[in-house]
């Protein structure tokens, strides 16, 4: 074997490693939940569907996840962009903030989460924060979990659409914008979220992943999402609960591969010169022949 | 599709970051449809009164009016001005037509009517065959050519300038700036120009206002401010000129030039006013030529008393001074600008 080969082969040896060490739990959750005795079978599903319970579960997650993505973007994406252009003295502050989920353990998050909703059902009924309590803990759209979860994705989150929001002209856009008349809060809309439009997919994913994945919360303060619902229904149908985490681990993946593929798709096209034969036979010639400087 | 042109107002407008003064005291009108080049060096708060002018800024004290109307607290996105900026700063995920129809969108225009207007525009600015393109596959001209037809797009009462043509290269920024001298006359509307660049202000301009350390030296006539400058820095920051030293009763003819220095007048000559004869006697030696087409500049230097001074000759002649030659410097006109000694004591003969 010459130098060169084992070269390559000791490059390619970690990258194989790790996909068996993600692959195989994967793969043998799959044969697992859909070859019970060596073939395949989906009864598993079937029995899925008759649950009752799992419907009304799917519905909640699914609520709730809409609901933390759109509070994520509306609050930290303008968040992130007032502190790069008017405080930029802050943004390190609004930076520890965004990461001390990372050092409090979700189950103290809802340790303090059930001990503030307790004090709120504590101050007597009818009382202003008893009803805020009540309403937080909806059984059916229990809102308190948005608001943890939104916590929950902040460090990863901040640190994307922080990132992204460095490798535009952010000043020069939103000035741009102004001029032509647009609110700060429309040109965020119109012109700054389309510009970062891969770490924003990426925070809508992890958000997705997030609310999904997230038990610990959920169980403690006893809403019945997807992953406690899983929980529950291991302990009668343990192989259907594999199935479904599967289900939902392929989901998750297949939707970070399609960002992954969104956002790398923009920005080459977006990169694209116009000498770039595959552009260059589907956009007209410039008009300004006598024209000097090069393409930018 | 124009606009009545208005009339633009800074007034008494100031502007402090911090401890540091940016602007002081600020006075600019701008005549309704003229296009006005405010020229400085860098940090001296040219583009400051443009910000603060477009709402980017608010000053610290002053008014900013325009057709009479005081818009100093009003938000940059209600006033109606229209920016052209230095990075051009188009959007870059929207294609040249919606990047020139982004204002008209924002007002709420019909897709029918903002595709009309944005086209026009575009057919205005030569950039008719370009509009599904994206702004990465334009090259700077281009670039700067969508971003004048965005912000024109939207009629707006003033249009602003921001070193627009500093990131071309020569022979596009020609092109360009002709451009917008063009589309400016063609519209009528009153135009802000900031450039640090001479020869950009004085070809494009109705008026340049020369500003220095926050506050305008002079506003005037491209002719006026090259040939009548107000003051020292006006004199010394337009064109080449040279500053020499002569006897307060220095008139017109053969100078005997010193350092400018107390008891001594300041003249600032232009190289077309200033006439070098070859002499043995002279007090100048020929150092170098630059060659700027039917004209030649020619530096002569003088001894350690004497400063450098710069003349214009045609090419033709160049060759009766070439470097070496030893000359004496002559009036041929009179100065741009002589500030007058305080002191009288007579130290320069004028023959």
């Amino acid at each position: 074997m010459t130098g060169a080969r084992r070269w390559r082969l000791g490059w390619w040896l970690p990258i194989l490693a790790v996909a068996l060490y993600v692959t195989v739990p994967v793969i043998s959750s799959i044969a697992y939940a859909f070859f019970p005795g060596g073939e395949l079978s989906f009864e598993v599903l079937s029995r899925l569907t008759q649950d009752p319970d799992l419907g009304p579960a799917i519905t909640r997650t699914l609520l709730i996840t809409a609901l933390t993505i759109v509070t994520l973007i509306a609050v930290l994406v303008p968040a992130v962009v007032a502190v790069h252009l008017w405080a930029p003295r802050l943004r390190s502050v609004l930076e520890v903030l965004c990461t001390l989920p990372l050092v409090v353990p979700p189950i103290a998050v809802a340790a303090g989460t059930v001990a503030l909703l307790r004090w709120g059902a504590q101050q007597g009924r009818g009382s202003l924060p008893s009803r805020i309590s009540q309403f937080l803990q909806h059984p059916e759209l229990p809102l308190i979990l948005v608001g943890t979860y939104v916590v929950l994705c902040l460090p990863f989150t901040f640190r994307s659409v922080d990132a992204g929001l460095r490798t535009i002209a952010l000043k020069e856009l939103v000035e741009g914008s102004a001029s032509l008349g647009s609110s700060t809060v429309g040109t965020i809309w119109r012109v700054v979220i389309p510009c970062i439009r891969g770490p924003v997919l990426f925070s809508v994913f992890f958000a997705t992943a997030v609310c999904f994945g997230e038990f610990a919360i959920a169980a403690t303060l006893n809403r019945e999402t997807v992953p406690v619902w899983l929980f529950t229904v291991s302990s009668t149908d343990f192989r259907a609960s594999i199935a479904l985490a599967v289900l939902l681990n392929l989901t998750t993946w297949a939707l970070l591969l399609i960002a992954s593929f969104a956002a790398s798709r923009y920005e080459v096209l977006h990169r694209r010169t116009p000498d770039d034969p595959a552009l260059s036979a589907s956009t007209p010639a410039p008009v300004s022949a006598q024209e000097g400087s090069t393409p930018r | 599709m124009t606009n009545p042109p208005n009339e633009v107002v800074l007034d008494h407008v100031s502007k402090s970051f911090g401890t540091t003064t940016v602007l002081r005291e600020l006075d600019l009108h701008l005549r309704a449809g003229e296009l006005v080049a405010v020229l400085g060096p860098s940090g001296c708060g040219k583009t400051t009164a443009l910000r603060i002018l477009a709402g980017f800024e608010r000053p610290t004290s002053g008014r900013v009016l325009v057709d009479g109307r005081d818009i100093t607290d009003l938000p940059a996105n209600k006033r109606d001005i229209g920016m052209v900026f230095q990075a051009y700063s188009l959007f870059p995920h929207l294609s040249v037509a919606a990047n020139v129809e982004y204002g008209l969108r924002i007002r709420g225009t019909g897709a029918a009517e903002r595709s009309r207007r944005g086209q026009e525009l575009l057919e205005m600015c030569g950039l008719g065959a370009l509009s599904s393109r994206y702004p990465h596959e334009l090259s700077g001209g281009q670039q700067q050519r969508v971003a004048l037809a965005r912000a024109l797009a939207v009629q707006p009462k003033v249009l602003l300038l921001d070193e627009p043509l500093s990131a071309l290269d020569a022979i596009v920024r020609r092109q360009i700036r002709d451009e917008i001298r063009r589309l400016q006359q063609q519209l009528g509307i009153t135009t802000m120009f900031v450039t640090h660049d001479q020869e950009e202000a004085m070809s494009i301009a109705d008026r340049v206002a020369v500003v220095n350390h926050g506050s305008i030296e002079q506003i005037a006539a491209p002719r006026e401010i090259y040939h009548r400058p107000r003051t020292q820095f006006v004199a010394s920051f337009v064109g080449t000129i040279s500053e020499i030293g002569v006897s307060p009763s220095c008139g017109s003819g053969r100078l005997e030039v010193h350092h400018p220095g107390p008891g001594r007048d300041t003249l600032y000559v232009r190289p077309e006013d200033l006439r070098l004869q070859p002499e043995a006697t002279g007090t100048h030696v020929v150092v170098a030529h630059t060659f700027i087409g039917e004209r030649t500049l020619v530096r002569a230097s003088g001894d350690e008393d004497r400063p450098d001074i710069v003349s214009s000759v045609s090419t033709a002649e160049a060759g009766s001074v070439l470097v070496g030659t030893r000359v004496t410097p002559y009036l041929a006109a009179e100065p741009a600008l002589r500030i007058a000694s305080t002191s009288s004591t007579p130290d320069v003969m004028a023959v």
